[in-house]
């Protein structure tokens, strides 16, 4: 009897809970979904422009960082970031709202990054992301300008003698989670048929003891992230460290917005751009303010006669940009050179001087 | 309520109006209550369908049947029973869960044996009456309880293998086996190697003489127990016990054909690898060994409060009886403090269990933390979280269960 | 007549050390064995603390651990914060002890009051690891405007000033419990911000104030005293509001908290959600009605029975896919949510042995008197149940506490996540790691310690008092 009850009720249950649904269905689809297919067709034809209208008015560019990855990302005794990465954020701060300090930092890992994108938590993720076909068609992620060009390398105890990667065979190798170095490790060494351990770390704080400690034998990451390494160490009175010359693979790290806003995209590009595009013109933090050539060109560049692409930047976005934080020059000499690298024959060079560092005119 | 439902009795029968009638609030109430919970359950998974879906994220779980793409740490001799299969990077990932779920219970298994010995030990040293260990008892549980056990898994693998007294693979210590060139125990800081068996054939005879050996033996407890009770003569059950299960186990090797070889740990030419044997790895260590001190000092205050719970008449009665003190121990105050100490001591292991789950902090390859660096790889969020913490509710609910059982058993005893 | 006691006769060391160390052989082996492994272990740790620990990482970053990125020139509202907790503390701790008197003096007894230097005593730990702090405060410029000597010394006045809450007659007692909450309120506030929607929390303190005080017993009709107490909790949430949206000063929100700071509001935070959650849900798993039963153990069961950490990345990854599009939720929200969700499942727990462990009795004395179940829940049931769990309650804080060190996986900046950042700052990459870790474990430990301190002392008087 108390079943045939609970049958019942539970049958009533279901009755309601479908009429509620179709209810939902019939009539407030015809709304929400209707919208949607607008919103979805301006997205296609005009490339939305929402999240930039939305960052210009709450004033502030939400910005994903690396909290933890030297000369890129640091986060200073005085609670302030400071890094490369970081600097590009301020750039874009100061291309779409003229003010490079209106960024709010947000610290992710990298396993929670794209989805910090997914989910709208930050306007621009600019922390050391390769791009990958991958993420950009699974992740729902638009990779803009490559902003500096790595590739993954091997450091081992110079006492090793270790030279290549051959002589790792059957090795722990220390790697970091969640990043594109820990997967060609292992397509390279699944490639070439040698034997290795990974073992995957959290975080620098917890890889490098053991990587001191010999827990490890080797230590892959992105050749930047190891020169850091290898000057800090041996800094710090530990052993001699070697960087095999072998680059595994290719890693080009720039900043990344979601998919479905190309304004938005297109402004944050430009404003990046723009650092290369004045240090090819000689433009610095120290003389664009007081340029009086007639290269039409930089005059454009630099908004005189209100010269406006339609970009959706202001027209001195690009003085904003140089003065309040440099050229890309300017910015890659502030933190890189700390780290152990430099521009000299780097692939992040002026594609004057043989490098990579190319971007579209201004005009 | 209950008075008007109660009061009809003495005056004459008349039911309050529906809005005021108990029965109709019951069934109208929890009618609600279910429409709101399956209503808002049914919104939020709507809303996350149409995210997925609007973002292109998969909402299948065929990523189960790709290749992991990642090699598991420390997993060169990575079997699973009763699935063996070697891992490797192009192993679908469903293996990679296998592999999880077998190193979580692996550190969960050794965690909460040491716990328990640790646990028996510090509970029994606060109440020593050594002054000395009394107070070191103390400052153990003090020490290890108010710290979070993240903090003491970092700690322990720092302080034991990072800056600890070990040397690095190629140096091993390796200790013989008497008399013998084989290795009973290869100790360095990151993988430790011991004496195990390598299967030379099929299992499966072996392990159902096995079982069926463990049943026996559990049925032939149960005589001596009832022999015991009928006769009072000494029981020997544990003897018994043993002896039933080591001649099964003796039988199922001889008949299956010895189906397994002792394997020892070798260290390789290139002196990288241990080869053979059973290894255990530096996180493996860490994760057991941290959680099993830090549950360790839990324990050891549950044992303490439930020896301390005992009625002082009871030590007073064993004395009366002229039992000594171990026997006092052994026969009055013991069976009924674990019958206090075991509810709460259960719940702590599963706590121990669940806590596996911090095997990130130092690159243990425990169920979360690959499934952590696989979604990390892009593998869906939702769909893969969704079997560790099925995989973590199983493990949970089994205890449960044992909690229960053990629960009702002890009651029926107290009666 | 005047007998002195004999006096007992003198114990000499050498009795005591008979007695506690060298009782039997076995136990003189153990005290021989431990003594040099003490020594030693104590020799090693001594020698760490001041000889070989480079201790600038944690130094040079005092600042870094406790408030983490909150913005610098906004530190007066941490100050501020510590301020008002202190009074806010002092003034609970002051009316607690003179509850305690009142009840001492209707029993008849002697009461002693406790007195601040008694309850730093009992805080030990708290005050080792804030001399710890103001020793390596002292010994560096932290590039701080103020100094933090001031900072603990104003602490100390504030907490002084609210303990004389306890000279408040006995008639305004509850006045002082008002003032607790509504201080505690504004301490959190003042980081926050007063801005126009932060009126809840006082309007949820005063208007239970209000129901309660509002003078409705000369009333026969229990519709109009239901009326009268409703008006007036309308005026004083009205009122709230008003002062709210005319204030209007915005803070800093929680997304910006880091450090020690947001490790010790996060748990508290979610803990004081948690708690009405829980005690829904524990009424539910109690109640005779099946389907909310059914409901309620679930849930419970399912949250229980998963690690949080899982719960926490499903928070992260998951959370933001749950809701309408567009509704953005930071890290930190996510994080609170879940450990809100997380706790209730474990409070839910802890009010149900409460309420199993009450006597049947209690409840059928209710019913003797013919009052309705709402009623002897509220009146009769809850109060006995939720004192007799509060030590519990004390100990699900401090494990939340402690589990508030998983948000560092998930990219917090808590206390131990302050770590991780430390050691990629250039003076500190390669340098320190085991003094950082040391640090972090001897803050956890601290607060930790103290709290279970003060909840062992309050269980055990509850023991006394039932």
């Amino acid at each position: 009897m108390k079943i045939i009850k609970l049958l019942a009720a539970m049958t009533a249950l279901m009755l309601i809970l479908a009429a509620c649904t179709s209810d939902d269905d019939g009539a407030t689809a015809t709304d929400d979904d209707g919208a949607a297919d607008t919103t979805e067709a301006v997205d296609l034809v005009q490339g939305g422009g929402e999240r930039l209208a939305a960052v210009i008015a709450a004033d502030v560019v939400v910005c994903g960082v690396n909290d933890g990855l030297p000369g890129f990302g640091v986060v200073g005794a005085d609670g302030t970031y400071s890094g490369f990465d970081v600097d590009f954020c301020r750039v874009v701060a100061a291309g779409v709202l003229g003010d490079a300090d209106k960024v709010e930092y947000k610290p992710l890992t990298a396993d929670v990054r794209f989805t910090a994108l997914q989910s709208g938590d930050i306007d621009v993720l600019i922390r050391n992301t390769t791009w990958t076909a991958t993420r950009d068609g699974q992740e729902g992620a638009t990779f803009l300008f490559t902003v500096f060009y790595d590739g993954q390398g091997m450091m081992v105890p110079a006492s090793t003698g270790f030279t290549t990667l051959e002589d790792l065979a059957d090795a722990n190798i220390c790697v970091l989670s969640g990043t594109t170095t820990e997967l060609n490790l292992t397509a390279v060494f699944g490639a070439r048929g040698i034997p290795f351990t990974g073992v995957v770390f959290e975080d620098n704080s917890l890889l490098q003891p053991a990587y001191e400690a010999g827990q490890c034998e080797a230590w892959t990451s992105d050749a930047s992230q190891l020169a850091a390494f290898k000057s800090s160490i041996e800094g710090a009175g530990g052993e001699d460290q070697f960087i095999m010359a072998e680059i595994i693979s290719k890693e080009p790290l720039g900043p990344v917005v979601s998919d479905g806003d190309t304004e938005w995209a297109q402004a944050v590009e430009w404003s990046v751009m723009a650092t290369v595009q004045a240090w090819e013109f000689g433009l610095d933090s120290g003389n664009i303010g007081s340029y009086s050539g007639d290269n039409p060109n930089i005059l454009n560049f630099i908004g005189t006669d209100n010269f406006d692409p339609g970009l959706g930047l202001p027209s001195d976005f690009a003085v904003q940009i140089v003065t309040q934080v440099g050229n890309y020059k300017e910015i890659f000499d502030a933190h890189i050179p700390a780290i152990g690298l430099s521009l000299e024959g780097s692939p992040n060079n002026i594609w004057t001087d043989g490098g990579l560092m190319y971007v579209p005119p201004y005009r | 309520m209950t008075t008007e439902t109660q009061e009809p009795q003495r005056r004459e029968v008349a039911r309050p109006p529906f809005y005021r009638d108990v029965r109709v609030i019951r069934v109208v109430g929890q009618i609600l209550a279910v429409v709101a919970v399956v209503g808002i359950g049914f919104w939020l998974t709507r809303n996350l369908f149409s995210n997925m879906n609007r973002l292109g994220i998969s909402t299948s779980f065929n990523f189960l049947f790709g290749p992991t793409n990642t090699a598991i740490p420390f997993c060169d001799n990575c079997w699973v029973i009763p699935y063996q299969f070697r891992f490797d990077p192009r192993s679908p990932v469903w293996q990679m869960v296998l592999v999880g779920v077998k190193n979580t219970f692996l550190a969960a298994f050794f965690g909460i044996i040491l716990a328990s010995v640790m646990g028996l030990l510090v509970g029994i040293s606060r109440l020593s009456e050594n002054w000395l260990v009394a107070r070191l008892a103390t400052v153990y549980v003090e020490f290890f309880r108010n710290i979070p056990p993240l903090v003491i898994i970092i700690f322990f693998g720092a302080a034991v293998f990072t800056a600890g007294p070990f040397p690095i693979l190629s140096e091993s210590w390796e200790i013989n086996f008497p008399a013998t060139d084989n290795n009973l125990l290869i100790i360095n800081n990151d993988k430790w190697g011991i004496p195990g068996f390598t299967s030379t054939g099929s299992l499966v005879v072996f392990w159902a003489i096995l079982i069926i050996g463990v049943v026996v033996a559990a049925y032939v407890w149960r005589r001596r127990t009832k022999f015991f009770e009928q006769t009072g003569q000494p029981h020997h059950r544990v003897l018994w016990f043993t002896g039933v299960v080591l001649a099964s186990l003796v039988l199922a090797y001889f008949v299956t054909g010895q189906p397994f070889d002792m394997s020892w740990p070798v260290i390789s030419e290139n002196r990288r690898r241990i080869d053979g044997g059973f290894i255990v790895n530096w996180g493996f260590m860490s994760i057991a060994g941290a959680l099993g001190l830090y549950t360790a000092s839990h324990i050891g205050e549950i044992i303490r409060g439930s020896i301390l719970a005992v009625p002082n008449g009871q030590s007073e009665a064993a004395n009366a009886v002229a039992l000594s003190a171990s026997q006092r121990y052994r026969y009055v105050v013991l069976p009924q403090a674990t019958r206090i100490a075991l509810p709460p001591t259960i719940n702590q292991y599963l706590n121990l269990v669940k806590n596996t789950s911090l095997g990130t902090a130092v690159a243990y390859a425990e169920i979360t933390s690959l499934t952590k660096t696989s979604v990390g790889n892009g593998r869906p969020a939702f769909q893969s979280f969704i079997i560790v913490m099925a995989v973590y509710l199983v493990f949970s609910l089994t205890i449960s269960l044992v909690l229960n059982l053990v629960n009702r058993r002890m009651q029926l005893v107290s009666r | 007549m005047t007998t002195t006691a004999p006096a007992p006769p003198r114990q000499t060391r050498m009795d005591w050390a008979r007695k506690n160390l060298f009782r039997s052989w076995w136990s003189g082996l153990i005290t021989v064995i431990l003594v040099p492994l003490i020594v030693y272990l104590a020799y090693l740790s001594l020698r760490f603390f001041f000889v070989t620990g480079q201790w600038d990482a944690v130094r040079v970053n005092l600042t870094l651990f406790m408030q983490g990125t909150f913005p610098r020139d906004e530190q007066w509202r941490l100050i501020s914060q510590i301020m008002i907790f202190a009074l806010a503390f002092g003034i609970g701790l002051g009316t607690n002890s003179a509850a305690s008197q009142d009840r001492a003096e209707d029993a008849g007894l002697d009461y002693e009051r406790g007195s601040i230097a008694g309850t730093l005593a009992r805080m030990w730990s708290l005050v080792a690891f804030i001399s710890l702090l103001l020793f390596f405060a002292s010994t560096d410029d932290l590039g701080n405007f103020i100094n933090p000597f001031l900072v603990v010394g104003g602490g100390l006045v504030m907490a002084a000033i609210g303990y004389q809450a306890h000279r408040f007659p006995r008639r305004i007692r509850r006045v002082g419990w008002l003032l607790t909450a509504t201080f505690l309120v504004l301490g959190f506030q003042v980081v926050s911000g007063f801005d126009a929607g932060g009126w809840l929390p006082l309007s949820i303190i005063f208007g239970g104030a209000v129901y309660g005080a509002v003078p409705v017993d000369r009333f026969d009709s229990a519709w109009l005293r239901f009326a009268l107490r409703l008006v007036a909790i309308a005026v004083v949430v009205l009122i709230v509001q008003a002062v709210y949206r005319a204030v209007d000063s915005p803070g800093i929100g929680w997304d910006k908290w880091s450090g020690l700071h947001l490790t010790l509001m996060v748990s508290a935070i979610a803990i004081v959600l948690a708690f009405p959650l829980g005690l829904l849900l524990a009424l539910a798993r109690r109640s005779t009605l099946p389907a909310l039963r059914m409901m309620a153990t679930v849930y419970i069961e399912v949250i229980r029975g998963v690690p949080l950490i899982t719960l926490l990345f499903m928070g992260q990854f998951i959370l933001g896919f749950l809701l309408p599009q567009g509704t953005v939720l930071s890290a930190i929200t996510r994080a609170i949510a879940v450990m809100t969700l997380f706790s209730a499942a474990y409070i839910a727990e802890i009010v149900r042995g409460g309420l199993q462990a009450l006597d049947k009795g209690q409840n059928e004395a209710g019913q003797a008197l013919g009052m309705a179940p709402p009623p002897i829940m509220r009146r009769i049931i809850l109060p006995q149940a939720l004192t007799a769990v509060i030590p519990a309650m004390v100990g699900q804080f401090i494990s939340l506490f402690k589990d508030s060190s998983l948000l560092s996986i998930i990219a917090i900046l808590e206390f131990l996540g302050v770590r991780k950042i430390i050691h990629a700052q250039p003076d500190f990459r390669s340098v320190a790691f085991a003094e950082t870790l040391v640090f972090v474990a001897i803050g956890y430990w601290a607060f930790a310690f103290a709290m279970s301190r003060e909840s062992q002392r309050l269980e055990r008087r509850l023991r006394v008092t039932r």
